[in-house]
């Protein structure tokens, strides 16, 4: 709740500062608010937060206005670098309205949250992955191997910051007893198992009292043994359900009248100047309901001169989805790593699409730190078959490549259970992201691959 | 409104190029260096931090670097050597300061 109420005040900010710090800010605040619990120190909090806002946004806004800050700064005649620095001119009117509204809605915002903390001690945790299978490609089972040799069902774990080596300990069984279930390397498995028994003999974890620190270092520990960047432990506040939820007619229909409403997230399909196709995807979706759509879209941009896809707001999806679009930019079959798969048949995209002429057309990418999952396939693919230019920020490092086994009702692991060959190399974007080639703000992506594909489509003819 | 070059460096990024000093950090870790190095007295909140190294970065006082492999996936800060000369420049001019301070006894003692 007090991470929403900050993201809602960091719209606050003039578009180009959210765009280029406005993820970063907003970690700060969860790194913060994860190190400074308590009334005390999160009033203080609260108090920083409003200070800094008072103090930032007036100029934040004089500098968005003026842009006086970029110009470059000669150097002091003694050769000592100088800083450049605005007048201190007294505050505009509209600057000390904005100061004013800040203020109301920041002292609102800090009542809320210090109500919330002080009612439901807060907890600061990983999100749990959800079931959607739709939406991340997780399956979640519910783990019997979390209990072995047991008939009875684990507890709940209790209270948030009440960890004891007790309830560290059940944990601890329950993730070696997954691993050595379902991780495809028995070895590396044995091993990982035998790190975490050791670490918690050697009293390594009684550092970690809260849940989500605590998630966080069994994953370390198995991934300083295995290198495995899929393999992943986390904490769920909200208790998670015994079973995935089932694919019910119900929740089909619901599905496709949300990708009806969506035009399946297919945000724009728009030719632009100089015969340039743009597609704004927001997500990669079912093909089973969607793939009419997709394929009407690549239809309209078939005769573009080159092609821009704009995954900055894509959250992932279908690889199915993923690989359905890329065989149309290719007029022979390639091999489309994905992490969720092994090496099958299916591996391969159906290239070349009949009637397609975008097989040899050039492919431009904009990228943010919100392009995640599936659209990052998509980019990992394409950039190392060499097959597109990556315009925008580094992405999210999202691979959702383990199959989610719960442990109890709080505590659970992404586990893959597929080892696909990457012919790339041996990790993929899990944890790192896909780097764009030009990095620019995600903000201005999309005008520097416009500019991009005009002076290389010049270059050409 | 022309601009204005001002000596001494804002407060704030000026403890962002000493804080750099000696290693690479992101915006939380600068925030923290930043808060130890004066006892707790300047706590950067997210706006001005970034305020303040977006003006850094334009004036290539500091560069944006790759996270270091060991560590977490984040923007990483790193002095340049015209930012080195910056902050030794101001830190030559607080102690300036400093000595005029003590030949006019307004300090006691003989550390401050």
């Amino acid at each position: 709740m007090s991470e929403k109420i900050y993201s809602w005040l960091l719209w606050l900010y003039p578009a180009r500062f959210r765009s280029v710090y406005g993820q970063e800010a907003l970690q700060l605040f969860r790194d913060r608010v994860r190190d400074e619990q308590g009334f005390f120190p999160r009033l203080r909090l609260w108090l920083d937060l409003l200070w800094d806002l008072a103090v930032s946004l007036p100029l934040e806004y004089r500098r968005a206005q003026r842009a006086l800050v970029t110009a470059s700064v000669p150097q002091a005649l003694d050769g000592t670098p100088s800083f450049s620095f605005l007048p201190d001119n007294s505050p505009r009117a509209t600057a000390l309205l904005l100061g004013g509204v800040v203020s109301v809605l920041a002292i609102s915002g800090c009542l809320t949250v210090l109500s919330y903390v002080i009612n439901h001690a807060e907890a600061k945790v990983i999100q749990p992955v959800r079931f959607t299978s739709r939406s991340s490609g997780f399956a979640s089972q519910s783990s019997p191997a979390a209990t072995p040799g047991s008939t009875s069902p684990v507890t709940a774990t209790p209270a948030i910051g009440k960890l004891d080596a007790a309830e560290r300990h059940r944990v601890i069984d329950g993730a070696v007893a997954n691993l050595k279930q379902y991780y495809p390397d028995p070895d590396l498995s044995q091993k990982m198992g035998d790190a975490l028994r050791q670490h918690e003999i050697n009293g390594e974890d009684d550092a970690a009292t809260d849940e989500a620190s605590f998630a966080r270092l069994l994953t370390r520990q198995m991934r300083d043994v295995s290198h495995d960047m899929h393999l992943d432990l986390a904490y769920s506040p909200s208790p998670l359900p015994d079973h995935p939820p089932q694919e019910t007619p119900e929740r089909l229909q619901q599905y496709r009248l949300a990708m009806q409403q969506t035009n399946c997230t297919f945000e724009k399909v728009e030719i632009l100047p100089h015969n340039i196709g743009y597609l704004m995807l927001n997500s990669f979706p079912d093909p089973a309901v969607c793939k009419s759509t997709a394929v009407a879209a690549m239809h309209r941009l078939n005769h573009v001169n080159a092609i821009i896809f704009d995954l900055r707001d894509n959250r992932g999806g279908q690889p199915e989805m993923v690989a359905l679009i890329a065989t149309y930019l290719f007029d022979h079959p390639v091999y489309f790593y994905n992490p969720r798969e092994n090496t099958s048949q299916r591996s391969w995209t159906q290239s070349p699409v009949p009637g397609s002429k975008l097989g040899d057309k050039p492919v431009y990418i904009l990228t943010s730190h919100q392009t995640m999952s599936g659209a990052e396939q998509f980019c990992y693919n394409l950039k190392m078959l060499k097959r597109a230019t990556l315009i925008g920020e580094t992405t999210a490092g999202a691979a959702h490549a383990g199959v989610w086994r719960r442990i109890d009702e709080h505590f659970g692991m992404g586990i893959p259970e597929t080892k696909p060959i990457n012919p790339f190399g041996n990790s993929d974007w899990a944890e790192v992201g896909v780097e764009p080639d030009i990095k620019v703000p995600a903000g201005d992506a999309l005008q520097t691959a416009e500019k991009l594909a005009q002076t290389n489509l010049k270059r050409t003819r | 409104m022309p601009k204005q070059k001002l000596n001494p460096l804002p407060a704030a990024a000026f403890q962002i190029l000493l804080s750099l000093t000696e290693e690479d950090l992101h915006g939380y870790g600068i925030m923290r260096q930043v808060a130890e190095q004066t006892r707790g007295r300047m706590r950067l909140g997210p706006g001005t931090l970034y305020s303040s190294i977006q003006s850094l970065l334009e004036e290539e006082f500091i560069q944006e670097v790759e996270s270091p492999p060991s560590k977490e996936r984040r923007r990483y800060y790193r002095l340049t050597p015209s930012g080195r000369k910056l902050a030794r420049a101001e830190a030559e001019r607080l102690a300036d300061l400093l000595r005029l301070a003590r030949a006019k006894k307004i300090l006691r003692g003989q550390h401050v």
